[in-house]
Order: structure tokens, then C-alpha cells, then sequence
């Protein structure tokens, strides 16, 4: 370490310009490689592979590239408030509910597919999807629709008739063994108002009712209406009999049917393949009528475009892509049987093989589409929480008292 | 206290053996040192140039400034040579550019955002929130029909669009200046896509997406204000705005009725019969979110239950985990106590176990109908479904959680205390209680005070020990939002993003803020008690 005074000038020299070069060397890939202009599209797991094959046949007939990236579903919505310009995507896979929220943001755009497309879609799908409170307009293509049904262990029970012959099937079964239980349906300590949803329709209750313009009205909240108000007492007679019991949530309905503890499940074509891998011979049918039809909550999924892609000047190409490519019947088929949906173009529905699906789809008739306003977050919570409090068990909340409160609740929220 | 120091040379040896942390110390001096800084500095260097031009192309020249200022003193501080003042920078820079980067920038954004109005439609800017009003302001044709649409070129080479109208099968040329129509034998189809057309050359499919944005800006004037727009590639719409802007009073004027909308100063467009146009923009809006967390009933109303609650939640776990955790160190500090590793391990298994997974484990042990303990004990206790049961749980579960922590503590602070001190006592006759809480009681609390101060801190935010074990509820009757259990931090969530309008981040910045007075007040107050007790001494 004993360096020559006079050439300790020369190493700190070098140092800097070696730093230097170091420094270009290795930023210039990074500031090459956002330059790049390629359709960028967020997928969420499930759907990686046909996503990638749909738009990858897309961009071979039209010379140009895409990019797919994969992000988790649930965090795709409000990514897109925060994302940076540079590296944001133009397309996005969605649920419909977040039409609303990201119409209001301004994120995503509007669509106009032609009208031979729009004629292969049933209303409730391109109604899921669109928004808007003075012009309502399109802002995804659908792609997929989900719904939960009734699932019937055909070998512990028969399908039911009707709402009577289901009660009693279930407590008959339920009182056989203990630990067995009548219905399992998920709530647990929070509730779970997109479970219970059948039985809240098939007492009649509604969340929001539409105006005139055929829009959904945050001010006519039909939560506490008086048709399902007179309903509510049988929501008493359940808890006290024991048809349904909140302190029942997703792990314990699924360990309870596939292990023969339960007849009927209420749950969606996410546990297809569990249905299909645990061996058991299993129906699903739409949970019957009560007082009005139990019709379920209709979820549909597609794909928007952002407002990015018009900042990247990919916009004709993003329409092309979503408006028109993806809609088309076989794109839906492989886009939806992805992760085991329906598909919403009727014409690629006629092509379904799966059985499983296909009763799902029969489940679906006359389903209702979660409402996509903005407002509609404040209903969960509240609703679920009236489900829970009125099926405890001993102790119970009266029905009528739980959702008159909810209803107030969920008034006051939204203001 | 450290072990590890230079070792005094003995007395009886001429030759001084520097210890491995030094000689491994001084191996960097010389080639491998210069290298090792090289390679630190490139790096650093090369975020600052990517970085710079990603800033640089988002026009955003303060943040540019100010990195290309910080890049350079870096460079300089460990750059200029023989600068004795510059030494320590050396040490502290590392630590102060990550302390700025993920603890001063964000509490400064989160104080920005907190004057702001940053929500569910109000997130893009104001000239992106215009854009977007014009976009959405565009009708569709009443009769709902499109146009198949083929891009093509004329004798002259210009862009022109092959149009065929799907209701009434009529086609048509559209150019900037409007629609021609065109004979329908001129133009050839095949399953309803136009595929040629007489006089003109379609453009490849291949060639399509270059002339995309040319496409999209490609506007058929017909009628008054409508236009035929094209939608991808095949398909035309006609599209006709019901709203104009007006650039220079900066306004929307509504077509049909003339009705106007004017910025509010809030961040949207508004008309006098309160009408709000979609969406709105980010703006600041001054003192708005504190006022409400103030005014607005549905806030106001819980906060003091909550509030109690959250002091309550806190001080107990605090307390019970640090009197339990005490207690078990002092029973287990016996010198020849057999398995006193073993009952040692056992006590740290919580700790260790990460506290996402117990506690969402302790969620399903304490289910009632289903839980292991009602079953286990054949009780049907409530744990989580009756409000004041699940306080209980939720004060027994933190404290589980916290006890091994404050077991380690006390075991080292312990060791910490003189025996002869200890000594002394008992030959001056205390007895045991009596020497605990004269003697061991106030060094120990000298030793731990902080971590009991930042334990209570800790625990007045803890999120994650409220919200995966009930989830704030069970719900109460008071009112909507605030749970039997909810602490102010996941009352703030609950409030920010489960609420009617969607996603407010402002409102959740704003209450973010005054939970971080709160608890500053409260640390301050308790430091500055606690140094009385270092009088002690």
C-alpha cells in the first residue's frame, strides 16, 4: 500500500471513467427496450396459455407482435390507476363489476363491435359490461360467464322438485349424523352475499332496481322491499331448523360435501375440477323457486381496452384485437374454456362439450348480473352481514330486523 | 459489549496479529477495493441514466433535477480523492438515499395525495378527463347499424374506406370530405367482409396496423356534427357528440339543450342542475378530506368508539404480552433447570411462524360451530361472532403472537441486571416480590421502555392481526361501517375502498395522517416521561 505520491492521481481518473462505462453499458438495454411498440395485454393465470395463442394467431395475420404478461386477477382493477404510462397495458383481461369504477376513472374506452358481432351476444352480457349514467355505452367484449348453481350428490339425494322437497331432503340428511350438514352454502364470520344470493332473489329481494332508461338506480334499493320483507320469515324458519348456518365457510362446505357430509353445495364452475376429480356423481341444477325464482348473481369476465392504448398509438389495432378478433366464436370457445367458463357467444355455447359447463349454463337461466356501478361496494359488506346475523344459529338476529338494517345501512353509505 | 474487538497484544509477543475482521477489512484496500467500488458506482450510475430517461420522457424536469443533483454528489463523495470531511458521508450515504426512498418520499406523497381529491373518478388528468368526456360524449346511430369497413387506396394513392352499411347493404366510399356512393358490383364480399373493390386497392392486411393511428383519426363527415369512425379494422360506426367543449371558457356546452357544465374547482364538470360529467380528474382541493373526516356523520360518529378501542387493543397487548413474557423469562432464568433450551424453543415457536398464516389459523380454531377449541372443551363460546367475545379473542390471539417477543427481551434484559444488586437486596431483607419490584422492575423497564413504546406503536396500526382474524366485525348495530373490533387503521380501510364510491385513496391519506399524530403524541409524551426513569440510576 505504499503508492508513489505522484500517481495517486491517475487511479481515481480511471475509476470514474471505468464507473462510467459501466453505467452506459449496462442502462442501454434498459433504455432500448422501452422504446419497443408491441400490444401489450395483462392476463391473469388461468387464461395465460389461450390468451397467448388467440393473440399471437391475431398478430401472425396482421404482422405485428404482441406481449402477454401475466398479473393476479384480483389486483388487475386498481393496478390501472397507478401503473406507469411506459410499460401499461393496452388491453386487460376484467370482470364485468369493474366496468363501473374504471369507466368513472376514465381508464378504459368505449367500444363500438359491429352489429352481426353484437347479434351473437344475449343482452344480459354486452348490458354486464356497459355504463354509463348520461350515454351507456359498451367497455368490454365478453368473454366468459360464470355462475353458481345447486350441487346435488345424486348418490345421498334426489334432484329436487321444488323448494319443499329440498327442505326436507336436507334436514332428513342433516339429522342422520351429526356433524353432517343440511345445505352448504359459505359465509362465514364476514358473510358472503354472492353465495346467498339464490335464496335472497327467491324471496324476492333485489339490490338495485332500474329507471326508465333501463340504468341500474343507486336511489331504489330493493333490499328491504316489502315483498321480501313479508318473505323473511322463512329465513327464521331455516336458521331455527337449521337449513343454513353462517358460521359455514368456503373450506368447510367443500371438505363437507366431498366428503359425503353434505348433500347439496352451492358453489361455481371454479370447483368443477374438483367435482370432476373427487369421484362422486354429482348433478347441478339451479336452486328451485322459493317464492320468486332463485336466479344467481351472473358474473361475466372479458376484455377492455385502456386509455393507454390510444398514448401508444396502438388504438385501430387494440379494437381489431378486442372488438372483433375476440368475439368471434372460436376465439370465445378456447378464451373461456381456459379456466373452465361458458362462453357468452351464443353461437360458441351451441359448441360446449363439457357436461359439467353445460348444466351450469342451464343454471344461469334467468340470472341477474352483479351490478357494476361504483356503489355497489357498499352493498356487500352490508348484505352479507344481514345473511349472517339472521342464520346464526341460537341467538339470532329476526330477518326482517337484520335487512331492514342493512338496507338503511347501505342507504346511508352510498348518500 | 462486543467480543469481536481488536485484541490487546500480549505482553510476552513482539509481533501483532490483527484479528480476521481486520485483515479482511484491509484485503479490500488496493485492486480488489477499487474494483469492488467500480462495479457500485456503474450501477448506481446506470439506474441514474435509465432512470433519467424514463422521466425525461414523461416531461417531468423537478424529479429529473433532482436526480441528476443526487447522482452526482454520490459520484462525488465517493469519487473526489484525500477529503477527510467526506469519509463518514461514505458510511452514511447508503443508509440515508434508502431512508429517503422508502420512508421520506412516500409519507411526503401520502401527505400530497391527502390534499388532494385522488379517488374512483378522479384519477387521470384534467386534459385526459376532457378527452375522455369527448369519447364518452359520442352517440351511437338510433338505428344501431355499423358499417363493414375495408381500408383502401385510391388512383391517387390517398387513404379511403370502403363502406358498406349493414342494415341496408348499400356501399359507399368515405373520404375526409364524406361519403360517395359506389355500386354495389363494384364491390366484392366474402362472408360479410369486404375483400375488393373496382378503382381502388385494398390495403394488405399485413400493412393495416402501420396505418392504425392514421385510421383512427380518419373521421367521414356526414350530417351536421356526426361522423363514420372506423373501429378496428373492418368495422365503421357513425358516431355524433352530444357535447361540445368550448376551449375558451373552458366548458361543456350540451347539443341538445344548451345545458352548460362548468369545472367546479373540485375536479369535475358540473352543471347548475348539480349534473356531473364522467370521469373527473385529480386536483387539489385544499383542507376538504380533513374537514370531512371531521363533519361527515358517517365518519364521525364511531370514531371515538374506535378510538378507545384501538388505545385499549394496544395498551392491553402490550401489557399482557409483556407482563406474560416477563414472567416466563424469570421462571425459566433457573441456572440448572433441566430442558431449559427445549421450554425456550417451544416459547419462540409463535414468533417464528408467520403471523399471516396463525392468524387466519386461529380464525378457523375459533369458528364456532366448527372450531377446534369449542369442540376440544364441548363449549359453544362465540369467539368471533358476539362483539364483545371477539375483543377478548382478538387482545388472547395478539398476545400469543407478541408474548415471544417480549420473552426474549426480558430473558436478555435480565442477564443485563448485576447479581450483586440483587444481592445486596436480599441481604438487606427484601423479599422476593419486594427485590422484583424495587430492584428488577426499574432497570429492566430503563432497558425495555423504548421496545415497549414501539411495541404500542405497533400494535395501535396492526392491521393485519384486526382484519384477517374478524375482519373488523362482527358488525354493530350503530352504525354501518365500523366493526366491534375494527382499529382506526382498518376502520380507515374499510372507509376508504368499501364505501359507495369506490377506491378513496385521499380520504385514506388524509385519516392516514391524523393516526400518525396520534401516535406521535403518544410516543413523544412517553419517551419524554420515561427518561425520569433513568434518573434512577
Amino acid at each position: 500500500m505504499n503508492v508513489v505520491r505522484s500517481r495517486r492521481r491517475l487511479p481515481y481518473f480511471f475509476v470514474a471513467m471505468a464507473a462510467l462505462l459501466v453505467a452506459l453499458v449496462v442502462a442501454s438495454p434498459a433504455m432500448s427496450q422501452h422504446k419497443a411498440q408491441n400490444l401489450v395485454i395483462w392476463s391473469d393465470h388461468d387464461r395465460l396459455a389461450a390468451v397467448t395463442k388467440v393473440a399471437n394467431a391475431w398478430a401472425a395475420t396482421h404482422g405485428v407482435s404482441v406481449q402477454v404478461v401475466e398479473k393476479d386477477f384480483g389486483s388487475i382493477r386498481d393496478s390501472l390507476s397507478t401503473v406507469d404510462p411506459a410499460t401499461a397495458p393496452d388491453v386487460v383481461v376484467g370482470a364485468h363489476d369493474w366496468t363501473g369504477q374504471l369507466a368513472a376513472s376514465g381508464l378504459v374506452l368505449p367500444l363500438y363491435p359491429s352489429k352481426a358481432t353484437l347479434a351473437q351476444f344475449p343482452k344480459y352480457t354486452l348490458n354486464a359490461f356497459s355504463y354509463g349514467t348520461a350515454v351507456k355505452k359498451l367497455y368490454g367484449a365478453p368473454v366468459a360467464v360464470e355462475n353458481i348453481g345447486l350441487i346435488v350428490n345424486t348418490k345421498l339425494a334426489h334432484v329436487p322438485k321444488n323448494f319443499a322437497d329440498l327442505e326436507a331432503q336436507a334436514l332428513k340428511f342433516k339429522n342422520k349424523k351429526s356433524g353432517n350438514l343440511a345445505i352448504a352454502v359459505q359465509q362465514g364470520a364476514n358473510g358472503d352475499a354472492y353465495h346467498m344470493y339464490p335464496f335472497f332473489s327467491g324471496l324476492c329481494g333485489y339490490i338495485f332496481g332500474t329507471n326508465k332508461a333501463g340504468n341500474l338506480d343507486p336511489s331504489d334499493i330493493g333490499v328491504a322491499n316489502k315483498k321480501f320483507l313479508a318473505n323473511a320469515k322463512l329465513i327464521d324458519k331455516w336458521n331455527k331448523e337449521g337449513l343454513i348456518n353462517s358460521a359455514v365457510d368456503s373450506g368447510i362446505a367443500q371438505n363437507a360435501f366431498l366428503k359425503g357430509q353434505a348433500a347439496f353445495w352451492i358453489t361455481g364452475p371454479w370447483n368443477s375440477d374438483t367435482l370432476k376429480s373427487s369421484g362422486l356423481s354429482f348433478k347441478v341444477v339451479q336452486l328451485p323457486a322459493i317464492s320468486c325464482q332463485s336466479v344467481p348473481f351472473l358474473g361475466v369476465q372479458g376484455f377492455m381496452i385502456t386509455k393507454f392504448a390510444t398514448q401508444h398509438g396502438v388504438e385501430s389495432q387494440a379494437r381489431d384485437l378486442v372488438g372483433n378478433y375476440m368475439m368471434t366464436p372460436a376465439a370465445q370457445l378456447a378464451l373461456a374454456a381456459a379456466n373452465s367458463r361458458f362462453p357468452a357467444n351464443t353461437v360458441a355455447g351451441k359448441q360446449v362439450t363439457d357436461p359439467v359447463l353445460a348444466q351450469f349454463g342451464k343454471a344461469s337461466v334467468g340470472g341477474v348480473p352483479m351490478p357494476n356501478i361504483p356503489q355497489m361496494n357498499a352493498v356487500w359488506a352490508d348484505l352479507g352481514t344481514a345473511w349472517v346475523k339472521s342464520t346464526k344459529g341460537a341467538g339470532a338476529t329476526p330477518a326482517r330486523v337484520a335487512f331492514l338494517t342493512a338496507s338503511r345501512n347501505i342507504a346511508d353509505k352510498i348518500g | 459489549m462486543s467480543t469481536t474487538a481488536a485484541p490487546t497484544p500480549t505482553p510476552t509477543q513482539a509481533t501483532f496479529k490483527p484479528s480476521y475482521l481486520a485483515r479482511a477489512i484491509a484485503a479490500f484496500s488496493g485492486w480488489p477495493g477499487l474494483v469492488v467500488k467500480v462495479a457500485f458506482l456503474g450501477v448506481v450510475n446506470a439506474l441514474a441514466v435509465w432512470a433519467a430517461t424514463v422521466l425525461a420522457d414523461q416531461s417531468n424536469w423537478p424529479a429529473f433535477g433532482v436526480l441528476v443533483l443526487f447522482t452526482l454528489l454520490i459520484d462525488l463523495i465517493y469519487l473526489v480523492p484525500r477529503r477527510p470531511g467526506l469519509i463518514p458521508l461514505k458510511f452514511i450515504v447508503p443508509g440515508t438515499v434508502f431512508l429517503i426512498a422508502f420512508q421520506i418520499a412516500p409519507i411526503l406523497y401520502t401527505v400530497n395525495v391527502a390534499f388532494t381529491n385522488y379517488s374512483t373518478g378522479h384519477i387521470i388528468s384534467k386534459s385526459g378527463a376532457i378527452t375522455a368526456i369527448k369519447e364518452n360524449s359520442l352517440q351511437p346511430a338510433q338505428s344501431g347499424t355499423t358499417y363493414a369497413m375495408a381500408a383502401a387506396r385510391d388512383k391517387n394513392g390517398d387513404l379511403v374506406l370502403i363502406l358498406q352499411d349493414s342494415t341496408s347493404g348499400k356501399t359507399y366510399v368515405g373520404t375526409k370530405k364524406g361519403l360517395t356512393p359506389i355500386p354495389r358490383a363494384a364491390v366484392t364480399l366474402k362472408a360479410g367482409a369486404i375483400t375488393g373493390a373496382t378503382g381502388y386497392t385494398l390495403v394488405p392486411v399485413k400493412e393495416l396496423a402501420a396505418i392504425g393511428q392514421q385510421l383512427t383519426d380518419f373521421h367521414v363527415p356526414i350530417g351536421e356534427n356526426a361522423a363514420i369512425q372506423p373501429q378496428g379494422f373492418d368495422t365503421a360506426v357513425p358516431l355524433q357528440p352530444t357535447l361540445r367543449y368550448d376551449p375558451e371558457r373552458g366548458v361543456f356546452v350540451r347539443i341538445s339543450d344548451g345545458a352548460v357544465f362548468r369545472d367546479n374547482g373540485l375536479g369535475s364538470f358540473v352543471s347548475s342542475s348539480k349534473e356531473e360529467l364522467e370521469p373527473g380528474w385529480a386536483t387539489h382541493v385544499g383542507f376538504r378530506n380533513f374537514s370531512r373526516a371531521i363533519h361527515d356523520p358517517l365518519i364521525r360518529k364511531p370514531f371515538l368508539r374506535v378510538l378507545i378501542w384501538t388505545f385499549v387493543f394496544a395498551g392491553s397487548t402490550v401489557f399482557l404480552s409483556f407482563a406474560l413474557g416477563l414472567f416466563l423469562a424469570i421462571t425459566l432464568d433457573k441456572p440448572g433447570l433441566r430442558f431449559q433450551r427445549g421450554y425456550r424453543s417451544i416459547m419462540v415457536i409463535p414468533y417464528a411462524i408467520p403471523s399471516f398464516l396463525s392468524l387466519l389459523v386461529w380464525g378457523g380454531l375459533l369458528n364456532d360451530d366448527f372450531g377446534v377449541v369449542n369442540n376440544l372443551f364441548h363449549v359453544h363460546i362465540p369467539w368471533l361472532f358476539d362483539p364483545w367475545m371477539a375483543k377478548v379473542s382478538v387482545i388472547l390471539v395478539s398476545t400469543w403472537l407478541t408474548v415471544p417477543y417480549f420473552f426474549l427481551v426480558a430473558m436478555g434484559a435480565l442477564q443485563a441486571i448485576p447479581k450483586e444488586l440483587v444481592e445486596a437486596a436480599k441481604v438487606d431483607g427484601g423479599g422476593a416480590f419486594q427485590i422484583f419490584r424495587r430492584v428488577t422492575l426499574p432497570l429492566l423497564l430503563v432497558a425495555t421502555a423504548p421496545l415497549l413504546i414501539a411495541s404500542f406503536a405497533f400494535n395501535f396500526n396492526n392491521f393485519n392481526n384486526i382484519y384477517l382474524l374478524t375482519g373488523g366485525g362482527p358488525a354493530t348495530n350503530d352504525q354501518p361501517i365500523a366493526g366491534a373490533t375494527d382499529i382506526l387503521i382498518s376502520y380507515t380501510y374499510k372507509l376508504a375502498f368499501a364505501t359507495g364510491k369506490g377506491n378513496d385513496y385521499a380520504l385514506a391519506s388524509s385519516i392516514a395522517i391524523v393516526i400518525f399524530f396520534i401516535v406521535a403524541t403518544v410516543s413523544g409524551l412517553s419517551f419524554w416521561r420515561t427518561k425520569a426513569l433513568e434518573s434512577v440510576r
